[in-house]
């Protein structure tokens, strides 16, 4: 899997490309950790390049997100393909993260949240 | 001209029928003539005993308007019966700016009440050209007419008024409560000095008034002047100065650069909150973020139920910056909270649930509300805490499925192997959503015991348990699950062995891919579809050679889906054998075959793809065309 990261507005988007599976997951799980050690809290995963997610893959994202919620932070997913889609309503993980159609919506989101 | 006097006249002999269908009937006839003498016999109408004749009169009345109208109407201001003298005054202000300057004339009038009436009435005109005359008003022997004129003219609103009203404020005691209001009213910040002059005095009324008036005109540097009174020995009058402050406050967006004791008006802030003053509920909620204390927490969380959504999310938001330092007083509230809020409370304890919250909201498992009861689940289950587990199962059996479904769900987040017998009998649930929550549990815990349950289920008797097994397996998606998935290419349901191929194209680590290629030849058309295109997701190019044996297959859609995929997979290798499909007596196998072979960029099938162009089919000559025109431009 390919993991490429870029700053926008305060937040750090971490475009994934390819299958997230148990090895994948632990290289994205690094990636995190590092950005969060930094005090990076604002994250975003864009999911668009995705094929395939395991369970290991959810297990990796869920564990991900319980570090970001530690951190006090906010992760944030969008674009997620048809497949992708499934699996997160089929396992209920739509009810845990917060999950965006389009990398603009997130920004959008962040930015109400900003004025308000 | 005559003639009409003589039906005028009689319409007003008719007005004193018995009858009320024949005033009714001169009534409206009256209103038609729209004359003097026809206003005359409305004006008399409205002294008639029944309501809806009265009210109809009125209606043309104000239609009608005018000098004559409003003349005649001032009269009845002097009326000895309230109902008519009030009616006469209502349709006086519903003709508006065309009666001032009859009322004006009129306020010359002997009779004190007459002038009182028409001063109000010009008060709720509002017009501005009366503004003269009802500041001479403030100078009237009688001492109501005077206050009746300062209230006209805060009403009216215009500056113009301002220096008789300061007048009247040092002139006239009796009156200068009504003073201060309509300066307040107006608005003015010129009239500051005098405002501000008037906290001195000991008259409560005139003092409250007064403050009011200050924090309507809005200046932000009126602020230290009113924050004196914040700790006024009556609360009235501090609740006052708050609220002029609060005024001012919002005239300036919020910036009005001083700090303010808001732990005393604590009570006052959101008891306005609860009685939906806007005002209050935005002064309050903007200082939010940083007013602290349990006292404020504990008020917020009791003004959840008299919020609007708008207001309900920036408190739920500034809930959530608090943390979990404000959980336990959320989880007390949660107990006597009604089902809406409940299910808010729950979604603000959502962001910092941890093992102590979950213990603390295991109760709840049992209350009456199924919506409350399935957020609790999805809650408890993002706890991640062990000790929920009990809970959840309960929660499974629920009788409501919706329910049910949640608590697998959350289940299957705790990935607790121990629980893999309890979530398989979750797919013998009576409903399907149930059944594929505990599916989702089963492809979350994961793991060579669930694959191994799954594949004994793919041969369940129970066919649907055979469909979740198949689409488990192929979202559990690791190298377990292959040697299971080939093995159901030989299920005696075609569905499974649809279900199995499209898992392991997914999963696409398949080294033998014996069973696909085996499955080509399968009896069922979708499954020799999915084979192909399994073998081309895993194998690439390669695995042209294996399906091309598909481009001669007995189903039309089958030799349709092998032209795309050979097209897609770039093989030029077998172009000849796809330019033979273009003598297919299928039109749609033709249009596929022009198509790939623009894909593959095979420039030997121009002249055979130009012989199309005289097909009979549009959409074969197109499909044509466009093949050609891409393939013209390869090199």
């Amino acid at each position: 899997m390919e993991i490429t990261i870029r700053e926008e507005q305060g937040i750090s988007i971490l475009s994934l490309s390819g299958r997230l599976d148990l090895a994948s997951g632990a290289t994205l799980k690094d990636e995190i950790k590092g950005l969060l050690d930094k005090e990076r809290k604002l994250l975003h995963l864009n999911l668009a390049q995705v094929e395939f997610i395991n369970s290991s893959g959810l297990g990796v994202l869920v564990s991900i997100m319980k570090e970001v919620r530690l951190c006090k932070g906010r992760l944030t997913l969008s674009d997620l393909a048809s497949y992708v889609q499934e699996i997160f309503e089929i396992t209920q993980l739509s009810h845990i993260f917060e999950i965006f159609a389009s990398e603009k919506e997130v920004m959008d989101s962040y930015q109400s949240e900003t004025v308000s | 001209m005559t003639h009409v006097i003589d039906q005028i006249s009689e319409l007003l002999i008719q007005l004193q029928s018995p009858d009320f269908y024949e005033r009714e009937s001169a009534v409206r006839e009256l209103g038609e003539y729209g004359r003097d003498e026809a206003v005359a016999g409305l004006v008399i109408a409205m002294e008639d005993p029944d309501l809806g004749i009265r009210e109809l009169a009125a209606d043309l009345l104000t239609k009608i308007g005018g000098e004559v109208t409003s003349q005649l109407l001032i009269s009845f201001l002097a009326h000895d019966d309230i109902a008519t003298r009030n009616l006469a005054a209502e349709i006086l202000v519903r003709i508006g700016a065309d009666s001032v300057p009859s009322l004006i004339a009129g306020l010359d009038n002997d009779d004190h009440d007459v002038r009182k009436f028409i001063v109000d009435v010009l008060g709720l005109i509002k017009d501005d050209q009366a503004v003269p005359a009802i500041c001479e008003r403030l100078k009237d022997d009688n001492i109501n007419i005077v206050c009746s004129a300062a209230e006209a003219l805060g009403e009216i609103g215009s500056p113009d008024a301002v220096e008789h009203l300061i007048e009247t404020i040092r002139q006239t005691a009796d009156a200068r409560l009504q003073a201060v209001e309509a300066l307040g009213k107006i608005g003015d910040p010129t009239t500051l000095p005098e405002l501000e002059a008037m906290l001195e005095t000991n008259d409560p009324m005139i003092l409250y008034a007064a403050i009011e008036a200050i924090g309507h005109i809005g200046q932000k540097e009126s602020v230290e002047r009113l924050s004196g009174l914040l700790d006024h020995a009556d609360n009235t009058i501090a609740e006052a100065a708050l609220m002029a402050t609060i005024n001012i406050s919002i005239a300036n967006n919020g910036r009005i650069g001083c700090d303010l004791p808001l732990d005393k008006f604590t009570d006052f802030l959101f008891e306005g909150i609860r009685n939906k003053n806007d005002r209050i509920t935005r002064f309050t909620l903007d200082r939010l973020s940083h007013w602290y204390g349990s006292n404020v927490i504990e008020s917020l969380l009791d003004v959840l139920e008299h919020v609007d959504e708008n207001d309900l999310d920036r408190i739920t938001r500034v809930l959530g910056e608090f943390g979990g330092s404000v959980s336990h007083l959320i989880v007390k509230k949660i107990a006597q909270a009604t089902t809406p809020v409940k299910l808010t409370l729950l979604e603000i304890i959502k962001e910092f649930i941890d093992d102590d919250i979950a213990g603390e909201l295991l109760p709840m498992a049992g209350d009456a509300d199924p919506d409350v009861r399935r957020k609790l689940a999805h809650i408890l289950g993002m706890s991640g805490s062990p000790k929920v587990v009990p809970a959840l199962k309960e929660l499974a059996t629920d009788k409501n499925g919706h329910v049910r479904s949640a608590a697998y769900g959350a289940l299957g987040w705790l990935c607790s192997v121990e629980e893999i017998d309890f979530l398989f009998e979750g797919l013998n649930d009576k409903y399907s959503d149930v059944r594929e929550a505990a599916m989702g549990a089963l492809i979350f815990v994961g793991g060579p015991e669930v694959v191994r349950r799954f594949n004994d289920d793919l041969y369940n008797d129970d066919v649907e348990r055979q469909r979740l097994a198949a689409t488990a397996l192929g979202m559990i998606g690791d190298a377990d699950v292959v040697p299971p998935l080939l093995s159901a290419i030989n299920h005696p349901e075609p569905s499974i062995r649809k279900s199995a191929i499209n898992a392991l194209a997914k999963i696409r680590e398949v080294e033998n891919t014996s069973p696909l290629i085996l499955a080509l030849s399968d009896e069922n058309s979708s499954v020799r579809k999915a084979a192909a295109t399994a073998l081309v997701t895993i194998n690439g190019e390669e695995a042209v050679s294996e399906i091309r044996l598909l481009l001669h297959d007995d189903d039309i859609w089958v030799r349709y889906h092998a032209i795309n995929l050979i097209g897609d997979a770039g093989s030029k290798e077998h172009a000849d054998e796809i330019m033979s499909c273009l003598d297919s007596d299928q039109d749609i196998v033709k249009i596929a075959a022009a198509r790939a072979l623009s894909k593959l960029g095979y420039r030997d099938a121009i002249p055979a793809i130009d012989s199309l162009r005289g097909d009979k089919n549009q959409d074969i000559v197109e499909a044509a065309e466009q093949a050609i025109s891409v393939l013209q431009e390869v090199k």
